[in-house]
């Protein structure tokens, strides 16, 4: 009983605006504002990348990586070299 | 020695005094008890059977007690008091089936399940102001504390590498939020022309937040503009970020060629350590100069993230994106599940909410694709449909299910690092479409 009044209440208030419409309005002003925030933030993420890429650039990606390269090679050769010492001292014996 | 004597006898005075006073208490603690006693009468065994019977479930089932409130202290009808809350007691059973046999996100259906289960107990009354749950549901739920503990914790795991790599599928993440404001017209036109149901713009906008697919963002809204729906709600947006995998892939097939599924991306650049520590303070500058609404939202999001990227508080963000997501999760759920009296969730307005949300989820879904669609006509990297549907939030699963789907029609097309950007610039839409509500009803 208590609840039907209360829908009452409700139904009384909003009676003079259609919800439908004020529906629609919501989603126009929600929508928009997404891609307004989206659109900016995509901005200025790339505006950011740029400015980091310019002004800071990364040395790990070119340098790191050729580093890490020869890093290897050094690491393999002295694999091979112990290999071939203990073949050698394995056949000396 | 006289000054001895009266030194003595001040002493002794001091002692009688003293222990006159014990008396004095133990006389009144002997006043209270026999009190006690006689309100205590002697019962004979018979009659302390029939009150032990009164006091069972089984009794209170069957024969509601009339004077019995429900957690907000309002008089419910006879059916919530006993049928309702066997029902919702067998709806539990069901959260347990679904998270344990079918894996339906059972870090929170099982708590929420449990918490329903103890708040549809008759006569101890868990659910209200003094029982635990109501305790628990006024500690964080009520004041939206617990949702903004969780999203630092996700903030905390969110990897925005794949979104800086590739900044335009943010739209992606943007387009999905039309399940939200499609639902929430959809929601107002059932209150405007059918007699069922009854919305107000409130509980619309907080049904329709379902469609952002994120389970904090939606209880945060629901608590804020509607918190009578708050069970329903949480209930059924986390039931269908569980259901993702089910709901979203015919939706993408129907809405896609053969040939637009096959599309492969283009490789993601490196993107450097300061792009991702900068990324999460842009976005909250952002968030403070266009929509200050949104911002404890995106705030505790972007904390969380900021703490994880910075790299040297390793400890801290350990301890957000588990124990204390952990901790929180357990009591968000018991919150929600105190919502699941048979008095707030077993109405009519229930099934809506469950059917609302599910448009919401499927509209949301389609935005993402068409959107990618659209994107697609304009020159420049071409952008595989299939992403456009992980821009619903539903971190991570959304992006699984892009993948997945993607495998099935190009073994080699591994569209997952694609998909989590629009993933993860959902989470950001939904707080932001979180964000405009809320500054709505303000």
């Amino acid at each position: 009983m208590l609840y039907n009044g209360a829908k009452l209440v409700k139904k009384g208030y909003y009676m003079e605006t259609n919800l439908v419409l004020e529906g629609i309005k919501f989603m126009g002003l929600g929508m928009g504002a997404v891609f307004l925030f989206i659109a900016v933030m995509i901005f200025f993420m790339g505006a950011m990348s740029k400015a980091v890429h310019k002004f800071f650039p990364e040395v790990q990606p070119n340098l790191g990586s050729s580093s890490k390269n020869t890093q290897d090679i050094n690491q393999q050769q002295k694999v091979v070299a112990a290999i071939t010492a203990a073949i050698k001292h394995h056949r000396e014996s | 020695m006289k000054f001895f004597i009266i030194k003595l006898l001040t002493l002794l005075m001091l002692f009688s005094a003293a222990s006159y006073a014990n008396t004095d208490s133990v006389e009144a603690s002997a006043e209270i008890s026999t009190h006690k006693e006689e309100t205590y009468k002697t019962q004979s065994f018979s009659e302390m059977i029939s009150g032990f019977i009164t006091s069972t479930g089984i009794n209170a089932i069957i024969n509601p007690n009339p004077n019995e409130m429900n957690a907000h202290g309002e008089p419910m009808s006879d059916f919530h008091k006993g049928m309702g809350r066997v029902i919702m007691i067998l709806i539990t059973f069901l959260l347990f089936y679904l998270a344990i046999a079918k894996g339906f996100e059972p870090l929170l259906l099982l708590p929420i399940g449990f918490g329903g289960l103890l708040a549809n107990i008759p006569i101890a009354n868990m659910a209200g102001p003094d029982g635990f749950l109501g305790i628990i549901y006024h500690m964080g739920l009520s004041n939206q504390l617990f949702p903004i503990l969780i999203f630092m914790g996700v903030g905390a795991m969110t990897d925005f590498g794949p979104l800086l790599s590739n900044p335009k599928t943010a739209f992606l993440g943007g387009a999905a939020q039309f399940g939200i404001f499609g639902t929430l017209v959809g929601a107002v036109a059932l209150a405007e022309y059918t007699p069922f149901f009854d919305f107000t713009l409130q509980q619309a906008s907080a049904i329709s937040i379902i469609g952002g697919a994120d389970g904090p963002t939606s209880i945060f809204i629901a608590t804020q503009l509607a918190p009578e729906l708050l069970g329903a709600i949480a209930v059924a947006s986390y039931s269908y970020m569980a259901m993702v995998p089910i709901i979203q892939p015919p939706i993408m097939k129907a809405l896609t060629t053969d040939a637009e599924r096959r599309i492969k991306m283009s490789t993601m650049r490196h993107v450097s350590r300061l792009e991702k520590l900068v990324f999460p303070i842009m976005v909250l500058v952002l968030a403070i100069l266009v929509l200050p609404d949104a911002t404890p939202l995106i705030g505790a999001f972007m904390f969380g993230n900021f703490l994880k990227e910075s790299g040297v508080v390793d400890r801290l963000s350990d301890t957000m994106q588990n124990a204390l997501i952990n901790i929180i999760t357990i009591f968000l759920g018991l919150a929600v599940g105190s919502k699941l009296a048979a008095d707030q969730f077993l109405v009519a307005d229930t099934l809506a909410i469950l059917a609302l949300g599910i448009i919401a989820f499927s509209v949301g879904t389609a935005a993402g694709v068409i959107m990618a669609k659209i994107m697609n006509l304009f020159p420049g990297n071409k952008i595989n449909p299939l992403i456009g549907s992980a821009g619903v939030s539903a971190v991570p699963m959304a992006a699984r299910v892009s993948n997945k789907v993607g495998m099935e029609y190009d073994r080699t097309n591994m569209l997952l690092m694609h998909a989590m950007g629009p993933n993860v610039a959902g989470v950001i839409g939904s707080a932001v479409a979180a964000g405009v509500l809320i500054s709505i009803f303000k």
